[in-house]
């Protein structure tokens, strides 16, 4: 005798929507919001000697600064200009706080990229920068 | 009786995996958020000076002043290699770790070189740098 096409589709799907909950959960925890905010092709100076990062200030703006020279925010590239007019806003929508700044520049990087950046800080009003570097070189 | 012995031989080797797995990503997801990966990432305090004018120092501070060229540095207009400096700042900065340096950066030099000085002046406990640019 045939089975009703209802009897085949009568599985428990109970077990299944566990699974997917929990592989959700998985991918949800694990992902990482900075690496998809920050250029993964930028290679960072090593700096053995610095503190590692314990504590993170939800303030932070990272800005990139890759070999050619190109400054980017959240991957989107900015002219030195345009970074000094996002500082400038965030400061004063910070009320003129010391806002923390976190410069990721590339090893072969030449300094006046960074310099401007650096001016771009000055004119927003932040004195106090960082610069990104790797403790130890991964994989 | 053999066909009944049979038969509960075969529901004893039957097993719910659903359970099993539901259990095993339940203690995978616990593992992964729980545990901290070790940081590789580190950052280094930097001071620009303020463009200040009201502060009048009565005597001029001893400042340290290493400038960054593209392909060599210097300590106090005096040619270094990076084991050279290290040596010289120990020297300098024994006990005192209040002493300001000063960075000179050449606009040709390396990112990586600045990171490098900067490193080993936290190295030596130094907190008192400021980056300032040269042309």
């Amino acid at each position: 005798m045939r089975k009703h096409p209802d009897e085949y589709l009568s599985g428990n799907l109970t077990a299944m929507i566990d699974v997917v909950f929990q592989l959700i959960i998985f991918f949800v925890a694990t992902v990482s919001l900075q690496d998809t905010v920050s250029d993964q092709r930028i290679r960072l100076a090593m700096a053995p000697s610095g503190r590692p990062v314990t504590t993170k200030d939800p303030r932070e703006v990272y800005i990139d600064v890759d070999k050619s020279g190109q400054i980017r925010i959240a991957r989107f590239p900015y002219s030195h200009r345009e970074v000094a007019f996002i500082l400038k806003k965030i400061v004063q929508d910070n009320g003129n706080a010391q806002i923390p700044v976190i410069i990721r520049g590339d090893e072969y990087a030449r300094h006046d990229a960074v310099k401007n950046v650096m001016d771009a800080c000055a004119a927003a009003g932040i004195w106090k920068i960082k610069f990104a570097a790797l403790k130890e070189r991964g994989g | 009786m053999a066909r009944k012995r049979k038969k509960n031989e075969m529901q004893a080797g039957e097993l719910n995996l659903t359970a099993m797995i539901d259990v095993a990503f339940q203690l995978l997801n616990f593992f992964v958020i729980t545990s901290h990966p070790m940081t590789v990432t580190t950052n280094l305090d930097v001071f620009r000076p303020s463009p200040d004018t009201t502060v009048n120092p009565t005597k001029p501070p001893t400042v340290l002043r290493i400038m960054v060229l593209n392909g060599g540095l210097t300590l106090n207009d005096q040619q270094v290699s990076m084991s050279m400096l290290r040596d010289k700042l120990d020297f300098i900065t024994k006990g005192d770790k209040t002493q300001s340096v000063l960075i000179l950066c050449a606009s040709d030099s390396r990112h990586g070189s600045l990171v490098e000085v900067l490193d080993l002046c936290n190295r030596l406990g130094l907190k008192n740098l400021s980056v300032i640019s040269s042309s």
